[in-house]
């Protein structure tokens, strides 16, 4: 029976050290299949033994340069699934939108100090007009403050289209049918698109309304029929009694959605005309 | 291992978290970690320079920077890439201590790169962390210690810790690993046992 250890193959007391640096030791032990039943522990004196370390420094030593090579790859190769990136860009896109209404709400009442006769009451001016009115009008602090929202407000525009961008290359099929947006947003509350390939319609159906959910199971409420799919446009756009069922249609076609991005990575474009049909369909009226 | 007035520290480079230092040493704070805990508790494992570690959920590397200190070897398992970063970062400066990146429930993903260990020291937050415990048993030496960090609301959050605490205890022996001594390790963590086993 051979056993395979990081430094070399062990046959009938025979020991056959692996050539090669710890780089290539490193990407031999990533090829190994050991089986736990039939391991054998060694000791590292079976290693001084073949010649691979002079000593006991040395031995860790050279076992440490092979760990931390093994453990630089296997990192990079976590990282390197395309959703990882997608997952901070979208965190950092809610932040900023929380960080801009903040600011923005903090930097309107200042203003009111300032200008007492100022109210918002029977306006229609739009919040970032507003913003723009104060930039223009202060200064000292308050004035740079409402610059610097305006200048978040910018990147925000710019980061909202990379992350559209990037979801259409992520994931292809589910932004086909809710848009890049809406499709980063689920995956970012599923965790990651492994996690929203294994979930069923119905969950990614109310992903995002957890409150409501468990509101539901405990205490009888009504169902959520929507989490963040009410984001998409068919389903706060349809008819009131046709919303559930869009909704719970689009989210089956999603669930399908989600497996072709995770497990082929392109669009198919013969599913995502169909899906969109079916979903059309589902939006008429009854 | 090295009291100072009743703080427990360890010699060695310091400022790996931003810990305190005393007279030179680094100060192990209790209530930051779960084996400094047991040691305050009067039940902790003497660290000897001799011994062999391996140690499950190594995380950030806070612990095992200390544990670094006193022992001949730490063989470092942790799964998650983000604190295994951190973790290489303490590898780069400490000489002992040996990273292996894996899913502590899958021994075999790493078990040629492990020699046979004095002391199992296991922190995982895992609902199955006798099973792991059980697995890695193997690495450990005949007469060796395990000490089980036992997480109890990772386990199951809704039932009483106590339960969780006297189910795993018959597991254990069965396996081979009978309990020795154990602890909950209040004041400094809450819901948290320490079951020290010596393997038969």
């Amino acid at each position: 029976m051979m056993q395979s250890y990081w430094f070399g193959d062990i046959e009938e007391g025979i020991c056959q050290p692996y050539p090669g640096d710890a780089e290539a030791l490193a990407g031999r032990f990533l090829s190994l299949h050991t089986s736990i039943d039939q391991f054998i522990p060694f000791d590292w004196k079976v290693a001084l033994d073949c010649g691979v370390c002079r000593d006991r420094a040395d031995y860790i030593s050279k076992l440490r340069a092979v760990c931390v090579l093994i453990a630089e790859k296997k990192i990079r190769e976590k990282y390197k699934s395309k959703d990882t990136e997608l997952l901070q860009m979208t965190r950092t896109l809610d932040e900023l939108d929380t960080v801009i209404n903040l600011l923005t709400e903090r930097v309107v009442e200042w203003h009111q100090i300032r200008q007492p006769s100022f109210s918002r009451k029977y306006r229609r001016t739009p919040v970032h007009s507003l913003v723009r009115m104060i930039a223009q009008r202060s200064g000292g602090g308050l004035g740079r403050v409402t610059g610097d929202i305006e200048r978040l407000s910018e990147t925000r525009t710019v980061l909202a289209r990379e992350v559209s961008a990037r979801a259409d290359e992520v994931m292809p099929n589910c932004s086909a049918l809710i848009g890049g947006l809406v499709a980063a947003r689920l995956l970012l509350h599923a965790g990651g698109l492994e996690s929203l390939a294994r979930l069923p319609g119905s969950a990614i159906q109310v992903l995002g309304a957890r409150t409501a959910l468990f509101s539901h199971l405990r205490s009888h409420t009504p169902a959520p029929k929507h989490g963040i799919i009410f984001q998409h446009r068919r389903v706060h756009n349809a008819l009131r009694e046709v919303r559930g069922k869009v909704a719970r249609v689009l989210a089956a076609k999603l669930a399908i959605a989600a497996r072709l991005d995770f497990y082929r990575g392109v669009a198919d474009l013969a599913f995502i005309e169909q899906a969109q049909a079916r979903i059309d369909a589902a939006g008429e009226a009854p | 291992m090295i009291w100072i007035d009743g703080v427990l520290v360890s010699r060695g480079e310091g400022g790996v978290y931003g810990e305190r230092m005393l007279s030179g040493a680094r100060v192990w704070d209790p209530y930051r970690s779960k084996l400094s805990a047991l040691c305050h508790l009067g039940k902790g494992v003497e660290l000897t320079n001799d011994m062999r570690v391996l140690y499950l959920g190594a995380a950030h590397g806070t612990t095992v920077s200390h544990v670094a200190d006193y022992a001949e070897v730490v063989y470092a398992v942790e799964f998650a890439p983000r604190p295994m970063q951190d973790l290489l970062e303490v590898a780069r400066r400490r000489i002992n201590v040996v990273p292996i990146m894996a899913d502590a429930s899958l021994p075999e993903q790493y078990a040629p790169l492990l020699e046979p260990v004095d002391l199992l020291y296991q922190d995982v937050a895992q609902p199955d962390q006798v099973t792991i415990a059980l697995r890695n048993c193997i690495f450990l030496k005949r007469g060796g210690t395990l000490i089980l960090m036992l997480k109890t609301r990772s386990v199951d959050t809704r039932r009483e810790p106590g339960l969780v605490f006297s189910d795993t205890l018959p597991r254990l022996a069965s396996g081979g690993l009978p309990m020795k001594d154990s602890t909950w390790l209040v004041p400094y963590h809450h819901d948290h046992a320490a079951i020290i086993c010596v393997k038969e």
